[in-house]
């Protein structure tokens, strides 16, 4: 393949040319209730070519049928021509890398029969199912993949992966009368079938939650301090933050640039914010971006300063700062864009008890739903909650929704505690209908010292 | 697989297995993007692949593959490993049908030079151009082929066109940041009279939104613009699926013929509208498409179903079957069709609420939200920050509100609707009015 691809390249007639190739064998298993949904193998083969042309856009071309890999060199080259630009667009250099990068695959999927996986599966979705007559609808999905990588460009860089993923999620709908609860768990590892085997407990904790809920009362809307478990304070920086240090958004805009200006003083000095890509053994983890740029760990803001930002090869130039290895692509169907990886906000000192121990009315908002930013304010959705009252865990509530600002929330996080964990979970980042990508969140119990939780009010 | 080769593909599954239906799909899409102004790149996508279902021994499986060089027989092997595990399920398909002629290819589209669409494009980044903002425009054109078959003797081949033209006026000031963005999409190339709409869309919402209003608090009356409604019938999507019905999990599984919402309220999935780039003559099982009302005068009807759905509820599929290469068929609307659809297409854009503003005192006309999707959808709770909302005072807009939530319920919400504007239009594969709905709860920070 590598000789085809460097084949491919020489043909090229643009001043810079770069092949993607993957292949991916995939299965799935899903679960809906006590019914399998579905079993299945599947195999995904594809190519992507990008070209650039001095004073000219991008070109671009993707495809499924690598025997048209020829003509799409061509056309990527063609259509870079027909885009003429005013101001080009310049590439940041990165030292041409030849690698060979055979991630362990930490027990072959590949080898593990289709069946044994739908036992497994069929064993954590019967564990939700177990829990209670409440729980009247479950889903349990199992997903592995092994992707074999090739990325060759004309600078000379050649590298070859073989990255494995597997996901497993469930959700358990419990129900009494007109109410309807959800329980959600969620795995996301670049790791293989030896890591998944142990996880019933989780998937019977997701029920119990659900059906737990049926009882809570929603939270009342209102602003209160907020302490958020580590895995929503994870999902919290990935939104809030996270996306609007992805330099894209800035690299055309002057007026956004200066929103985002570095120096500018974004949270108190305990906060420290960073992106790594090269963490060891997690899913946002690989030893290169898709533009060939080794990952790295790029610190975003240092004691509470905006430091740095996430870069593709062109927005670094542009703003001439360095690459930061975040151009990264979902699939042989898209272009790489600036991504996140394994995005975290480092360790504080203390205990959770310690953050709860002088409120005296909040809310401790745990785990996610799903989260949403459309640029400074953003929007997420615990899975649940409880009552902060004189300083200890009360009541368990639903419908925690936290909504809020960027700049005004992130100034008003006070304290840090010492319990800073990676949560790998499935799903994944959304970006430019790219989606999902695999991405790790990572950060301690943190609070907030007022936030707006949304609810209908005096409900 | 390279050929459309259905007919070897289900010959092997005649001889291997008790039946079976297949898909196979090609696409090329020509996609060009405008950032700040500027064309930045254009790009090309090919894809093919082939999605196979068998039925072995009463069970069920499914396999696909986008490898150009995948034999047949290898595909039926996966799909009958995967019919191994499966399910017990009596699906019966559909046998030769007479399928309805709808024209979902035009040729202007097909035919379209990567230099007219550019000068769209271009077009578009004229109209819109203004001091300390930044427009995006993004064109996309795509060109499809669809063939399934089964074994049943259903068998259908259609080509279909779609062109979206999205774009968006984007403004930094300090830390206020002022988005808005329309698209047009249809399976003919949009008309002057389409792209005047998208401009004056963004223009007069864009231009109601550079002044800021303080946000009102309490129990209110908002306005949804067609846009911002998807908060409001997502429950209602996901509870009319009879997915949801034999799951148990909908809210209207037991309702139909009950009046549960508003007179006013109608739902209709309509995959014959003419002219959509979702619509389609027959689904990705063979089933011929039909107009199916959901909900006709705040009485339910009924639900959308697929062939494996409806054998599972003892019923028969509505035609909407949707597929891809990987994974077996699901159910998917076509176009959702909120009121009725008198007259050919939208009329000049009205001012934003659709006539519904008079009257109000104090509210919201919500036009985005954030986190739409989120959370236990199904019940019908909602609770979003907003993303593009503006402040009614005495029958008039005021401004933007910013740092601003809605919530409700919305089963209790649509039992009484305070009135649908006269604005209806297209919103991606969904045509609606504005809504206006009383008692929202609107909180802010």
């Amino acid at each position: 393949m590598k000789d085809r691809l460097r084949e491919a390249l020489t043909r090229s007639r643009a001043d810079y040319t770069e092949i993607r190739v993957e292949r991916t064998w995939s299965s799935a298993v899903s679960f809906r209730g006590r019914r399998l949904e579905a079993a299945t193998a599947s195999e995904d083969v594809g190519g992507f070519v990008r070209a650039l042309n001095r004073g000219r856009g991008w070109g671009m071309a993707s495809f499924t049928s690598l025997e048209r890999l020829p003509v799409m060199v061509t056309r990527a080259h063609e259509l870079s021509r027909a885009v003429r630009l005013e101001q080009p667009i310049r590439l940041a250099e990165v030292a041409p890398r030849q690698a060979e990068a055979l991630l362990d695959l930490d027990g072959d999927v590949r080898g593990v029969p289709l069946a044994e996986k739908k036992r497994l599966l069929e064993a954590y979705n019967g564990a939700m199912l177990a829990v209670s007559d409440r729980v009247v609808d479950t889903l349990a999905t199992y997903r592995d993949e092994v992707s074999e990588y090739w990325y060759v460009n004309s600078e000379g860089s050649v590298v070859h992966e073989l990255r494995p993923e597997v996901v497993l999620s469930g959700t358990a709908t419990a129900r009494r009368d007109g109410a309807i609860e959800k329980g959600l768990e969620s795995i996301g590892l670049r790791k293989g079938w030896r890591s998944v085997r142990d996880c019933v407990a989780r998937f019977r904790a997701a029920a119990e939650r659900a059906v737990a809920l049926l009882d809570a009362p929603a939270v009342k809307g209102g602003t209160y301090p907020v302490v958020l478990d580590p895995e929503l304070a994870g999902v919290f920086i990935h939104e809030a933050f996270g996306h609007l240090s992805e330099a894209d958004i800035v690299y055309e805009n002057p007026q956004a640039r200066e929103m985002m200006t570095l120096g500018r003083r974004f949270g108190k000095p305990l906060l420290n914010v960073g992106d790594n890509g090269a963490a060891a053994g997690l899913r946002g983890t690989l030893p290169f971006d898709d533009e060939g740029t080794p990952t790295q760990d790029t610190p975003l803001i240092r004691e509470g300063i905006l430091v740095g930002r996430l870069h593709s090869r062109e927005t670094a130039a542009r703003l001439g700062e360095r690459p930061t290895g975040n151009a990264r692509a979902i699939s042989f169907r898209h272009p790489p864009i600036v991504r996140m990886t394994n995005t975290y906000i480092a360790n504080g000192r203390g205990t959770l008890q310690d953050l709860i121990g002088d409120i005296p009315l909040g809310v401790y908002a745990c785990s996610a739903f799903g989260g949403q930013t459309l640029l400074e304010n953003f929007s997420f959705t615990a899975a649940y909650g409880y009552m902060i009252r004189d300083g200890r865990m009360a009541e368990l509530v639903r419908d925690v929704v936290l909504a809020g600002n960027l700049f005004q929330t992130l100034d008003r996080i006070d304290r840090l505690a010492g319990d800073f964990r990676w949560n790998q979970m499935g799903g994944g980042c959304g970006k430019g209908g790219q989606f999902p990508l695999p991405v790790t969140e990572g950060a301690p119990h943190v609070r907030i010292a007022e936030a707006l939780v949304g609810g209908e009010l005096g409900r | 697989m390279s050929e459309p080769g259905l007919e070897g593909l289900l010959d092997a599954v005649h001889h291997r297995a008790d039946g079976g239906d297949a898909l196979w799909r090609r696409e090329e899409r020509t996609s060009l993007a405008f950032e700040a102004g500027r064309l930045k790149s254009a790009g090309v996508t090919e894809e093919a692949g082939t999605n196979l279902r068998v039925v072995q021994g009463g069970r069920v499986g499914v396999a696909g593959t986008t490898a150009a060089d995948a034999r047949p027989e290898e595909l039926l092997a996966r799909a009958l490993a995967s019919a191994e595990l499966g399910e017990a399920l009596a699906l019966a398909f559909p046998s030769t049908l007479p399928l309805p002629h709808l024209p979902l290819y035009a040729d202007q589209v097909a035919n379209a030079s990567l230099d007219d669409l550019a000068r769209m494009g271009r077009a578009l980044v004229e109209r819109l151009t203004r001091d300390g903002c930044q427009v995006n425009v993004s064109i996309e054109r795509e060109v499809s082929e669809t063939r399934v078959a089964n074994t049943a003797g259903g068998n259908g081949s259609y080509g279909a066109t779609a062109c979206a033209v999205s774009t968006g006026l984007v403004r930094f000031a300090g830390d206020d940041v002022l988005m808005v963005y329309d698209q047009v999409v249809s399976a003919a190339l949009p008309s002057d009279a389409d792209l005047d709409a998208l401009v004056a869309s963004i223009q007069s919402r864009f231009d109601l939104g550079l002044r800021i209003a303080q946000p009102p608090e309490g129990s209110l009356p908002v306005v949804f613009t067609p846009a911002g409604l998807a908060a409001i019938l997502l429950p209602l999507e996901m509870s009319l699926s009879g997915k949801a019905v034999v799951q148990g999990t909908s809210k209207l599984g037991e309702s139909v013929g009950q009046e549960v919402f508003d007179p006013r309220l109608s739902l209709t999935d309509d995959p014959l509208a003419p002219g959509r780039a979702s619509s389609r003559p027959f689904d990705d099982e063979a089933v011929p498409s039909r107009t199916l009302p959901l909900v006709e005068r705040g009485t339910v009807r009924g639900f959308v179903y697929d062939l494996e759905t409806a054998a599972r509820a003892g019923t028969v599929s509505t035609g909407h079957g949707h597929r891809g290469v990987f994974g077996k068929p699901r159910i998917d609307y076509s176009n959702l069709v909120m009121g009725t659809r008198d007259g050919a297409g939208p009329g000049p854009p009205g001012p934003l609420g659709g006539g519904l503003l008079d009257g109000i005192a104090d509210g919201l006309v919500v036009d985005d939200l954030i986190g739409v999707g989120q959370g236990n959808v199904i019940s019908g709770a909602f609770s979003h920050p907003v993303a593009l909302a503006y402040r009614i005072q005495n029958g008039q807009i005021t401004g933007r509100v910013k740092d601003a939530a809605v919530a409700g319920n919305v089963y209790a919400l649509l039992k009484r609707i305070g009135g649908l504007g006269n604005d209806a239009r297209w919103s991606g594969s969904r045509w609606a009015p504005s809504l206006l709905l009383e008692g929202v709860s609107v909180a802010r920070r």
